[in-house]
């Protein structure tokens, strides 16, 4: 699979000359499965120019599976060019609720007066569904996904396709659940990251910060970087970056990083617009699956 | 690599116990006994780290439940089996044999842990100890 970043900002899209090297818009990831499937991670502000991309194609199915419905994650659905197109399938997956099917709960949000126009007025088909409790197959991938520590209703994912394995937690507070050095089984998000091949996380805060934020549902750098070390991931991305911190931070962070995962990891990377990673079969430049990284942005 | 992990209910509720001063136990779905705090473990008689987790089938015989008449009382009549196999917060009161030998009275208030309308994935209980009779 190839794993493409249209965003990794969170809470806020943040534009601006300070962050033009790492991205401004908040969460969307691309993932071109092995069979030519098309899977999105969340709907932030970089699915705009996603959409865009995609119109370069023939219409045809997309999966886009929502980790929750805060507005930096869906934000961008009502610039999605293909939910505005006739002849596109969207299908979306989200977290289940007991009050409100998904498209109820999105349709908040795209519907007046936060939105002019409603969500049924899309030309596309939208078909809306709850995750399933166990994993199960979106074209070529295995997916799994878990209730995860954030504020309200959230998951992460856990994608398996041409036998490699991506996390996505963008939006994770496991120092809330327990320590996270020890006792695995009872950190949050744990299974789903455990030896993965990537994991995309949470890293919005400093640790000077995150004292005065806990319980805000991020994780500071530190706690992103030992996650993935218990996870015995092979490779962590920072991801969902503060609005207000500039490249040039964010790299002061990734030094903090860089110290604290394992010396048999791979070199964690900062997650940023145009990042494009192979994983598994078809990239035959690197050992045991993880991909070469190419930069296709900023 | 095994990853095999409960719940996040049952996460989140075993780190909620671990913070409270009231003595709080954590079941699974099966009724074995997953965390207890240090409050806990003053009523119990031992720590969680040196109990480790408890099968629901060892209960009966470590803690010999039973009521103020000293009738025995089997772990599904116990607060927090009713609240595991009825589905239902329950509140009641019984005696047992600590694990350090001493006998103790207790109320218990035990209530179901669903992650989902239909998915109970444990139990929490919240028990006092009640004073010496005199």
């Amino acid at each position: 699979m190839i794993v493409r970043v249209w965003g990794a900002r969170g809470s806020l899209a943040a534009p601006g000359p300070a962050t033009v090297g790492y991205g401004g818009n908040t969460s969307c990831v691309e993932l071109e499965l092995g069979d030519g499937t098309t899977l999105i991670l969340d709907a932030g502000s970089g699915i705009r120019e996603l959409g865009q991309r995609l119109l370069e194609r023939e219409h045809g199915e997309l999966h886009i599976c929502l980790t929750h419905l805060h507005l930096d994650h869906v934000e961008g659905l009502g610039f999605f060019a293909p939910l505005w197109r006739a002849g596109w399938k969207l299908r979306f997956w989200g977290p289940p609720s007991t009050t409100a099917t998904l498209r109820e709960r999105v349709s908040r949000y795209l519907s007046p007066p936060l939105f002019p126009i409603g969500l049924s007025e899309a030309p596309a088909e939208a078909v809306f569904e709850d995750v399933p409790h166990e994993p199960w197959r979106i074209g070529s991938a295995v997916v799994e996904a878990r209730a995860v520590e954030h504020r309200g209703p959230t998951l992460g994912y856990r994608i398996e396709d041409e036998g490699a394995v991506f996390t996505y937690l963008p939006d994770h507070e496991p120092y809330l659940t327990a320590s996270l050095d020890d006792e695995p089984q009872w950190i949050s998000g744990w299974a789903l990251a455990a030896g993965a091949d990537l994991l995309f996380h949470d890293s919005q805060y400093t640790e000077d910060e995150y004292p005065h934020r806990r319980g805000w549902g991020h994780s500071s750098v530190a706690d992103a970087a030992t996650f993935a070390r218990t996870a015995e991931v092979r490779r962590l991305a920072m991801f969902h970056h503060d609005p207000g911190r500039s490249d040039r931070e964010l790299e002061t962070l990734y030094d903090r990083v860089a110290e604290i995962v394992r010396h048999d990891q791979e070199p964690p990377l900062i997650a940023r617009e145009g990042l494009e990673i192979r994983l598994g079969a078809g990239d035959g430049a690197a050992p045991a699956g993880l991909g070469t990284r190419t930069d296709r942005g900023a | 690599m095994e990853r095999r992990q409960p719940d996040l209910v049952l996460i989140v509720a075993r780190s909620f116990a671990t913070k409270l001063a009231t003595p709080t136990l954590i079941a699974d779905a099966r009724g074995d006994l997953v965390y207890f705090n240090d409050a806990a473990a003053e009523v119990i008689g031992r720590s969680y780290l040196d109990v480790g987790t408890l099968p629901a089938s060892r209960w009966q015989e470590l803690f010999r439940p039973r009521t103020f008449d000293e009738e025995p009382l089997k772990v599904e009549q116990t607060p927090s089996g009713v609240a595991l196999l009825e589905r239902r917060p329950v509140r009641g009161s019984f005696a047992f044999r600590g694990l350090d030998g001493r006998e103790r009275e207790i109320t218990v208030t035990a209530f179901p842990l669903l992650s989902r309308p239909d998915e109970l994935v444990g139990v929490m209980s919240i028990f006092w100890e009640l004073p010496p009779t005199p």
